[in-house]
């Protein structure tokens, strides 16, 4: 079957915790979906091309570059953003440590990097290691320092 | 005068930004989130020629696309006048948002589509159909500056966009006694990369224009934009809303700026133009791509005498604004550092490339120079024999020296130029006290940068135009809420957050009851923008002004609801007290009510109102060279010093940063937090700029680095640990003593990491790193080259 760019399809899924039912272009990017039809901006497009992970989410638990996946691909999927992890008032405990360590600056990569650290199972216990597990989210303004002690802060504040 | 006389509460404190609960939740407003009804997208094509004659563009079949509501050439921009050129001393380029006959880069703009939604306009603009005649390029300056070259535009004699010789017979004749130890030094060609691309939003409504941009700037864009449009600069808004990074990148007028603006009105509908990443990294300013041939007069201990610097700018195609020519100037002014050198003098030599116009980025020509002049003090002190770190300390500035007007002609007004160096050589020592080698096939070294660095520069000197004030309007509301609009912005380094602190201390209210806006050219007072490590100098100076204003005139209305002298009052904790008297005084919101509602208690010789507008303009700040060819351009220096310690892999040129040590003298700190921060991320683009990025070209003139997999920005693993110190001597002549700090960071990382390495690799004698980036071949191929090996 040959796609044509204005092919539309129907898609379905939850996007922090409300369902919905869409029609998009077959071609429409997860991210551009999320961004323009949900109107839900706090997720960031920085490469659209899926290395500075600016754009993270989270689908079904893992997190994801929503520049380089299709919204056809998260049909049937659980979808939360940065928006999905945001109290009603004030901040989330990860949140409100990235403010208190000055873990961001203008903020254009904040989200992705939330996205990652709140979907992981597990975040790493030496600083060498969460370096790693960071390295997919490129963030241009902190050289990393305070998003280090941030989410160090976060973790002793989970398990205190 | 700044009434510095009320106690600082906020200022020298961690405060919470202002910025963080909306970035954080997602609530941040960026360009690219700002959707108007109605609106279009624009995809811009651009030349995939480096250079070529534009012979026709047929935009028949886009045009019919699906989803175009109308594509656009140059003829059709013929109402728009050139980008304005306003330094006289450099040749005229006058670059067209979109080009006219000829393309100078690859990336040029030639057309752009509307449509009803980007993909559609992306598809259409692949339907363009450009008929270019190419012509031969240059892409080095030593391409462009050959005899016969092909010559960028036919009205030049040649490819120099500006040649400026400083003759200095008294310089010359120490070469003459001394001995000269030489050396060429060469940055390449980064760029700033911000996280957000560029992008521009407009609507035209009521005969209003307003735009929304990725900008510095938006007092300028203003002025840039109504001035190519024909329009009123009261007819046009230029909002810049929140910013993902800048540094510097987002300091130019560009031509989609005007090319959207000129759309919405056009086309009497919003249209939004959304930077990708591929067009950020040919179509965004590039930077530092700069050749720096030394000379060094010594004596017989080292000690510099003079110092002779040809300086060699490859700007791409010139067709930018401001000019990319001030970087360059830059480094000459930085040429004898943090160093009594008494002599120095030098040749700048701008020229044209068929490549993407260079122009501002953080630390704009400093990194370059700090680089070169940092790798001759090793040269020199190999060659007599001397430690580089004894050299440094025969010639660094102690604090009797100071003030000091270097040989460059800026008035270092204060610092701790030997006193941070010798603290970030003790932690260093320190850190290399206990470390190993990891094996038997590598090496660890330690490596020093020392530098200084101008802040709040003339902005004449790098456009022509302006020069160094900004501005501030304070309010104090009926409520006795404060409300605090600046020329100065943000990308992000949290200005609002130093404007609120500065503006509750200066009035004696809580942080929290401070509102900040900036940006917005309809609210804030003309001002020229956060860029050049200036807002906190220039910014919080005018805030400061326009508060003591306001402070006066609360006080006088205080006096008279308490029928007291204005100089016995006191305020505390957001009430005017008098002085030793028990009465609980009078709150500062009743003042405020007395100024707007209940007027008739104001005394009768004051207006109603609480409200001041104010500047402030950095003293003894030079906007171009006085008589004697110095300058002194920038409102106050600050110093530091850096230290890297490396590993180095000796099989694989693999080259780890273990620690990296910075201890900065930037003033009066107003908030320690926001300021390691600042310094973090400006080592960690140094590191990059060092060690990982690179846009290198083919002789074709086609850039080979398109995306964020060839163009390396570093993540957390390849950005160590940093322990950053300060030292804060307070400047005289700026408000509160504070410096700026902004762009400091970037300027030591490439001489620090490559002296560690050579202090590394010494015993092999490598000691020759000439230029960056420093990469794992560039060390392999050093230790090759020592032992003799010839591949």
């Amino acid at each position: 079957m040959t796609v044509e760019s204005q092919t539309e399809v129907e898609v379905s899924m939850t996007v922090n915790g409300v369902e919905m039912t869409r029609v998009v272009p077959a071609r429409l990017l997860l991210a551009d979906f999320i961004r323009s039809y949900l109107g839900l901006t706090g997720t960031h497009v920085g490469c659209e091309h899926g290395v500075c992970g600016a754009c993270t989410i989270i689908v079904d638990g893992a997190a994801v570059r929503s520049c380089i996946l299709l919204t056809v691909q998260a049909d049937g999927a659980e979808i939360l953003t940065v928006e999905g992890i945001t109290p009603s008032e004030g901040l989330g405990e990860l949140q409100r440590a990235f403010a208190d360590d000055h873990g961001l600056q203008c903020g254009f990569c904040t989200a992705g990097f939330l996205m990652t650290i709140t979907a992981a199972d597990e975040i790493p216990e030496t600083d060498e290691d969460l370096r790693v597990f960071l390295s997919g989210n490129l963030c241009r303004c902190t050289g990393y320092q305070n998003i280090i002690s941030a989410v160090r802060r976060y973790v002793a504040g989970r398990t205190t | 005068m700044i009434d510095q006389s009320v106690r600082p509460v906020h200022a020298g404190a961690i405060v919470t930004r202002k910025e963080d609960q909306r970035l954080l939740s997602g609530q941040g407003r960026y360009v690219a989130d700002i959707v108007l009804p109605n609106i279009v997208d624009v995809a811009v094509v651009r030349s995939p020629f480096a250079h070529a004659r534009i012979r026709n563009i047929d935009i028949d079949v886009a045009r019919k696309a699906a989803g175009v509501v109308a594509v656009y050439t140059a003829a059709d921009l013929a109402d728009v006048s050139a980008f304005p050129d306003y330094m006289d001393f450099a040749k005229p380029v006058h670059a067209f948002p979109l080009a006219r006959e000829r393309v100078r880069y690859v990336g040029t703009p030639v057309a752009a589509v509307v449509a009803t939604d980007r993909y559609l306009a992306e598809d259409a603009a692949e339907l363009v159909g450009l008929d270019l005649d190419p012509l031969p390029v240059v892409t080095s300056p030593d391409e462009a500056l050959a005899a016969g070259a092909p010559r960028l535009y036919d009205e030049w004699p040649d490819n120099v966009i500006v040649e400026s010789v400083q003759v200095r017979p008294e310089v010359d004749q120490l070469f003459e006694s001394h001995t000269v130890v030489r050396g060429t030094y060469r940055s390449h060609r980064h760029t700033a990369v911000p996280i957000e691309t560029r992008g521009t939003v407009a609507e035209f409504r009521h005969g209003r224009l307003t735009v929304w941009t990725t900008t510095q700037s938006p007092h300028i864009v203003r002025t840039v934009i109504a001035t190519m449009l024909g329009l009123g600069e009261r007819s046009v808004r230029v909002i810049a809303p929140d910013i993902g990074g800048g540094f510097g990148g987002k300091t130019h007028v560009y031509a989609e700026e005007v090319l959207v603006a000129w759309l919405a009105i056009k086309l009497n509908r919003p249209v939004r133009w959304i930077e990708d990443r591929r067009e950020h990294l040919i179509g965004s300013s590039h930077a530092r791509e700069q050749v720096q041939e030394l000379e060094a007069a010594v004596d017989e201990t080292g000690r510099v005498m003079a110092l002779r610097a040809r300086i060699v700018a490859d700007l791409g195609s010139g067709e930018i604004l401001p000019p990319g020519i001030a970087p360059s100037f830059v480094s000459s002014a930085n040429l004898t550092g943090p160093y009594r050198i008494p002599l120095a003098k030098s040749t700048v030599v701008c020229v044209a490339t068929n490549k993407t116009p260079s122009g501002a980025y953080r630390g704009f020509g400093a990194p370059e120079m700090v680089f070169a002049v940092e790798r001759l003090i090793e040269k020199i002190a190999h060659e007599v024999g001397r430690d580089p770190l004894d050299l440094r300390r025969d010639m660094l500035l102690n604090e009797e020296d100071l003030p000091y007007v270097n040989a460059a002609g800026s008035r270092i007004d204060s610092g701790s130029h030997r006193q941070a160096f010798e603290r970030a050589v003790e932690i260093g020592r320190s850190s290399m006290s206990h470390r190993e080698p990891s094996s038997d096939n590598h090496r660890i070294g330690l490596g020093v940068a020392t530098f200084i660095e101008g802040v709040g520069p003339s902005y004449y000197a790098t456009s022509g135009h302006w020069t160094s004030h900004d501005s501030a309007m304070v309010r104090v509301d009926p409520d006795g809420g404060v409300f605090v609009t600046s020329g100065v912005t943000t990308t992000g380094q949290g200005v609002e957050t130093m404007v609120a602190t500065l503006a509750a201390d200066a009035l004696g209210v809580p942080f929290d009851q401070v509102t900040v806006v900036l940006g917005d050219t309809d609210l804030c007072p003309y001002g020229l923008g956060g860029w050049g490590s200036r807002s906190t100098i220039i910014g919080g100076g005018a805030v400061l002004e326009a508060a003591s204003i306001v402070r006066a005139k609360m006080l006088a209305i205080a006096g008279h609801l308490l029928e007291a002298a204005t100089e016995d009052l006191v305020i505390e904790e957001g009430s005017f007290r008098v002085r030793g008297v028990e009465h609980p005084g009078v709150s500062f919101a009743d003042v405020a009510t007395a100024a707007y509602v209940r007027t008739y208690e104001l005394p009768p010789e004051l207006e109603p109102g609480l409200e001041a507008t104010a500047t402030w303009d950095p003293p003894g700040i030079d906007h171009w060279p006085n008589a004697d060819g110095l300058m002194n351009a920038c409102a106050s220096y600050t110093n530091a010093t850096h230290v890297a310690v490396v590993e180095v892999d000796l099989e694989t040129g693999q080259l780890e940063i273990l620690d990296y040590i910075v201890v900065h003298d930037a003033g009066r700190i107003i908030n320690p937090q926001i300021v390691d921060g600042q310094i973090h991320g400006g080592v960690a683009q140094g590191i990059g700029g060092a060690c990982y990025e690179h846009l290198p070209y083919d002789a074709e003139g086609q850039p080979l680095a398109t995306s964020l997999m060839d163009y390396l920005l570093p993540s957390a693993t390849e950005i160590p640990p940093m322990t950053v110190e300060h030292i804060q001597t307070l400047s005289p002549v700026t408000p509160l003593g504070v410096k700026g700090v902004g762009e400091a960071g970037t300027l030591g990382p490439a001489a620090a990491i490559a002296n560690a390495v050579c202090n590394a690799l010494r015993e092999f004698g490598v000691d020759e790193i000439r230029e960056t980036p420093i990469t794992p071949s560039t060390i392999r191929y050093l230790l090759r080259r020592t032992r003799g090996e010839t591949s």
